[in-house]
């Protein structure tokens, strides 16, 4: 060995153990062991489904060649139309009372489903924990296709589905932002004397006010973005014209109907964003 | 308790009168954005509520609660032809998110404004890629690639891969705009080159918050690709459509109760993971 190197010379000099590694011993097995489980799933996952690797390079091609031949261009008069727009404004309103609904309920189950804040530990915590979860877990469309099924077609059962589905995402966020809060003000009012419901209003609510109203406008955003396919199974809005364009084969106006989406979402994002901001500033 | 209002007019000092006037104009504000979303609520009832609903045909109260009822109860014998679509719909969800972190990669490298190599080119198309991926809904996502690879697994997991690579890429490339640029100095200034710097300053620094990310996001990819089957993309989904369609009613509950399952299984699987990662 020729040890020219001082700093190489003191690092064979140290014992084996004194070597940085991220995992020692038995750390370093398990860690190596879940990853060996996670690929090894996910290959088996592959095989499982029966997914032709080798046709994904040719895929692309026929993508662009699909998007160039069928899908360009959008027809773009036939987004500009006076019924097209019509329902986009039902969209929007539709998405509107479903966010607000949504966050009128999800107040109670914030509350209740924090842990740090809710009226009983013991019943009432895992019972709006469940609810919020069960809201959340079962996807917007499948609340709408239910809410078709019981109600029939139209608004109602679009505005129902999407106030269960901001219910579960917003109680979820308000609960954590709740849990998140500084207890001091609250034991103040509690030692003053308050009950639950005052301690609610005036030891919580000040503190997370700005907060549930950012949460609160990013439901809109979300829910906004949900309405536009929930008419895919009839429960109003423009996702009912996207729906007839599919079932047509008119691919040109499905293109155009989606250029419309990403433009009215992208819209829906800046406000959501400005309003969050403006927010965020009044704090 | 002051509320947060007052700390900050307290802080710049203003007299009680100033700070009278704010709150009254701030007031004043408050009520006409109260006011104008009032309005809102009142004509979007009117409209989507009121006129849009077909009252004859959903009959009284008791007929509504009738058609809900059809879906009290449980179709056991549906369970065994369940344990297969609720497989695939778990691997597509796997295997969607894989090729989302994949996809992402790119998409975070470019649009995190510190580290994208070219800015008036690579950051703007990063940003649109992951807007583009966010704005249209999972299901548009699936129709698409259902035309373009055809029925089966494939599209959904393409679509899943497409939608989360918005939300990871838009996380990631924020969690490395806001590192501690102090061992990226020090990586450069002891001669490591670009990729190194990469390897060992940023991503020490910002990998257990993606991950975090990767679970969550893989958590709510599961829900998604238990509906990507009404448009024909495999899993739970075409099951659960099929029996809406059969007007096997109880069916459809035991179909949301195996999503329910899945769902259950993701959030057990993502609390390790999470408290692995951290």
């Amino acid at each position: 060995m020729k040890a020219a190197n001082p700093v190489e010379a003191d690092r064979a000099a140290l014992p084996r153990d004194l070597h940085w590694q991220r995992y020692k011993y038995p750390e370093s097995l398990y860690s190596y062991g879940a990853w060996i489980v996670v690929l090894s799933f996910l290959a088996f996952s592959v095989e499982y489904l029966s997914i032709p690797l080798e046709r994904i390079p040719a895929m692309f091609e026929r993508m662009a060649a699909v998007i160039a031949s069928r899908y360009y261009p959008p027809d773009i008069e036939y987004v500009m139309d006076r019924d097209y727009l019509d329902y986009v404004v039902q969209t929007i309103q539709m998405a509107y009372l479903g966010a607000l609904f949504g966050l009128l309920l999800s107040v109670p189950l914030g509350w209740f489903g924090s842990f740090n804040m809710t009226p009983s530990r013991r019943f009432v915590y895992p019972v709006a924990r469940l609810f919020t979860m069960g809201f959340r877990a079962v996807h917007e469309m499948i609340w709408a296709i239910l809410f078709v099924s019981i109600l029939g077609f139209g608004m109602l059962p679009g505005v129902l589905a999407l106030t269960f589905f901001c219910a579960g995402f917003a109680g979820k966020l308000f609960a954590e932002e709740i849990e998140a809060i500084n207890m001091g003000p609250v034991e103040a009012m509690r030692a003053a004397g308050a009950n639950l419901f005052q301690t609610m209003v005036f030891g919580v609510f000040p503190q997370v006010r700005v907060a549930f109203t950012g949460i609160g406008i990013y439901t809109w955003d979300v829910a906004f973005r949900a309405a536009t396919v929930v008419g895919f199974v009839g429960a109003g809005g423009m996702g009912w014209y996207l729906k007839r364009a599919v079932l047509q084969i008119e691919t040109e106006r499905v293109a155009a109907i989606i250029l419309s989406i990403v433009i009215l979402v992208l819209i829906s994002e800046v406000l959501s964003a400005f309003a969050r901001d403006r927010v965020m500033r009044m704090k | 308790m002051l509320s947060t209002l007052d700390t900050d007019l307290r802080r710049t000092a203003l007299s009680a009168d100033e700070v009278l006037a704010i709150r009254r104009r701030r007031r004043w504000s408050m009520l006409a954005v109260v006011a104008a979303l009032t309005v809102m609520v009142v004509w979007s009832i009117d409209v989507t509520v009121i006129e849009d609903t077909d009252w004859e045909r959903m009959g009284s109260v008791a007929s509504v609660l009738e058609s809900a009822g059809r879906f009290m109860g449980v179709d056991w014998a549906l369970f065994p032809d369940l344990v297969k679509p609720a497989i695939e719909t778990f691997m597509i969800a796997c295997l969607g998110t894989l090729l989302g972190v994949i996809i992402c990669i790119p998409a975070a490298w470019f649009g995190a404004m510190n580290i994208t190599p070219f800015k008036p080119l690579t950051y703007p198309l990063a940003r649109l890629m992951m807007t583009l991926s966010r704005s249209i809904h999972e299901i548009v996502w699936a129709l698409f690639f259902v035309a373009v690879v055809g029925l089966g697994a494939m599209a959904g997991i393409f679509a899943l891969a497409v939608r989360s690579v918005g939300f990871i890429a838009k996380m990631s490339a924020e969690a490395i705009e806001d590192i501690n640029p102090g061992p990226v100095e020090a990586i450069r200034a002891v001669g490591g080159n670009g990729f190194q710097v990469l390897r060992y300053a940023i991503l020490p620094q910002v990998l257990p918050q993606i991950l975090g990310v990767i679970v969550f996001e893989w958590e709510i990819n599961i829900r998604r690709s238990a509906i990507l089957g009404l448009v024909g993309a495999g899993g739970l989904g075409l099951v659960f459509f099929r029996q809406m369609n059969t007007f096997n009613f109880p069916g459809v509950t035991t179909v949301i109760i195996a999503i329910l399952g899945i769902i259950l299984v993701g959030e057990v699987v993502s609390y390790f993971a999470r408290k692995a990662v951290i």
